[in-house]
């Protein structure tokens, strides 16, 4: 007994037994994931098919993409989306540059400076928001102090992106750190050795290695700004609508729940396309690269 | 608080001083901007005033005071507690067996596998709350608990499996092969010899999962009753009716609840290693 499992060890050959325990192990995890979310969305789907007449066609995503009211709100998540991704990569890149060369205590302290604000809940940040950019917040409190006009930064576009901004921020710059920290030195002091001044070693040679990050760090910002609402629903008004957002009214207020599952499918598939698009993009990157 | 954590663990060498001076003012800037909100609901929370303002009109702590008698707070404050304690031990046990399987195991569609395994990872949350709640209807499960804490066992499991992967990736398998060859059968193995190796990245995707369910809004706000609220429904909800010093109160009960999790895993395991091993 004991030598036919030392022989099956050593070999790394994989006997019938040892497959069928890799198979326990996994079935549960499988199973789970199968009922309780390729069910669910599976359900989706077919609710999204349900015609008002009890017939099973298109017509609630006839709906969607023939009134112009939801088309706008289709591109004002798509821009908005895009809004927040460019500006957390333009804020993001200094701070995720800063964590991956800064050492020691400085370097603890960033990361928790970082990480805690991702892991306070939507709800409360956005309160914190509300609190900062309110018409009396703090913000506007400190501004007529100092003699200066109030702004108008709350139920808007500025406030949602501000407040989504902040939520957002942290993913980008981890994911640049994380590049940034595997990236490898000595090609970086191979450039100064040959003559080029700090500014161009890091515009030709730090930034182009460590794009990867900047696009994974977009594309998990770009996914998750589409596909959140609470903070739009708390900083925004009812001209900042998104599509997560309206399938929530959808469902809680006028209950149309086949209109709300051709929405959250239509926001599926578009998040699916997102992906999509970084898996091209990556598999051409890694091509050029060779 | 933190300050302190972070002295006591680290070298003590001066570290930003290699950086441009324009980036380390860059970085004080954003690192304020980041803290700002929420230290801004922790300061309101301490105000003796009837309402939000600044500054703060005193100190006094009349709002906790009125926010820990209120069952308003307190019930969804347990409900929330209950649920992320559940979803992170469901969690566990699917994913650390599935962990194990999947480093050691060599056949056909592995990655395929882990990709699916990962997928609630980039799906938007709304999707998985409304798919939820027509499967709830569908099949009749009247429950709600069941089906929140199944939409909460979907989004920790991915961290819980991504944790412990890691951890698990980087263990010589030659220990298990050892205990092997000494007669150990697969069940002894991972019992005596690999969850103890592992447990760091167990430990710390606990923490981390049970996180994530606690502050879960979405899937919540569509699939929680009133008897089964939790504490950031109960605030959003009643964000929508006030804006008192008594959000402000919760918000910093939770935030510290958070806080303290987040040094535990500190300690534990270095949150610098969850957060780059998971990228």
């Amino acid at each position: 007994m004991a030598i036919s499992t030392q022989e099956t060890v050593t070999d790394g050959r994989k006997a019938g037994r040892a497959n069928l325990g890799l198979l326990m192990g996994l079935a549960p995890i499988i199973l789970m994931l199968l009922v309780f979310l390729v069910g669910p969305i599976w359900v989706n789907f077919i609710e999204s098919l349900q015609a008002p007449d009890g017939s099973r066609n298109l017509h609630q995503y006839a709906r969607i993409f023939g009134d112009s009211y939801y088309l706008i709100v289709i591109a004002q998540t798509l821009g908005f989306g895009l809004a927040v991704t460019v500006i957390c990569a333009l804020l993001g890149y200094p701070l995720g540059f800063a964590l991956a060369r800064s050492e020691g205590m400085v370097k603890s302290l960033l990361i928790l400076v970082v990480v805690t604000p991702l892991m306070v809940n939507v709800v409360v940040r956005s309160f914190g928001w509300m609190v900062i950019l309110g018409g009396s917040g703090a913000l506007n409190a400190g501004l007529v102090a100092l003699g200066l006009p109030k702004l108008e930064l709350m139920y808007n576009w500025t406030g949602v992106t501000i407040a989504m901004v902040h939520v957002l921020l942290p993913f980008m710059a981890l994911s640049i750190a994380s590049t940034l920290e595997t990236l490898d030195r000595r090609i970086e002091e191979a450039a100064m050795v040959l003559g080029a001044a700090p500014r161009s070693v890091f515009l030709h040679v730090t930034l182009p290695l460590s794009m990867e990050g900047v696009v994974t760090g977009g594309i998990l910002v770009f996914t998750l700004a589409i596909g959140s609402f609470v903070t739009v629903l708390l900083l925004g008004k009812t001209s900042t609508m998104v599509l997560p957002l309206l399938i929530y009214q959808q469902l809680t207020t006028s209950s149309d729940w086949p209109f709300a599952a051709a929405m959250g499918i239509t926001l599926l598939v578009l998040v699916s396309l997102v992906l999509w698009l970084q898996s091209r993009l990556r598999t051409a990157a890694m091509g050029a690269r060779r | 608080m933190v300050a302190i954590e972070v002295t006591n663990r680290s070298d003590g060498r001066a570290a930003l001083t290699g950086l441009p001076r324009l980036l380390v003012v860059y970085t004080i800037a954003i690192s304020v901007f980041l803290i700002a909100p929420v230290l801004i609901v922790m300061i309101a929370a301490f105000t003796s005033g009837d309402f939000i303002m600044f500054p703060p009109g005193g100190f006094s702590l009349r709002w906790f005071d009125q926010v820990l008698s209120d069952p308003q707070f307190i019930v969804p404050l347990w409900n929330s507690v209950r649920l992320g304690i559940a979803a992170t031990i469901i969690s566990g046990l699917l994913a650390i067996p599935a962990a194990l399987s999947l480093v050691r195991g060599v056949f056909p569609g592995r990655r395929w596998v882990e990709t699916f395994l990962l997928a609630p990872l980039s799906l938007p949350t709304i999707i998985l709350a409304i798919g939820l709640l027509f499967f709830a209807s569908r099949i009749g499960l009247s429950n709600s608990f069941i089906s929140l804490l199944a939409g909460h066992v979907i989004i920790t499991v991915p961290y819980m499996l991504r944790t412990v992967l890691g951890v698990y990736a980087g263990v010589n398998r030659e220990v298990e092969e050892a205990a092997r060859v000494l007669g150990a059968d697969r069940w002894r193995t991972a019992w005596y010899v690999t969850l103890p190796i592992i447990r760091p990245g167990v430990l710390a995707g606990a923490i981390f999962a049970f996180l994530m369910s606690f502050d879960e809004v979405a899937v919540a706000l569509l699939l929680t009753n009133s008897d089964t609220t939790t504490l950031p429904v109960s605030i959003l909800s009643y964000l929508v009716y006030n804006y008192d010093p008594a959000v402000a109160a919760i918000s910093t009960i939770q935030i510290v609840i958070v806080i303290v999790a987040l040094l535990l895993l500190e300690r534990l395991f270095g949150i610098r290693h969850l957060m780059f091993a998971s990228q």
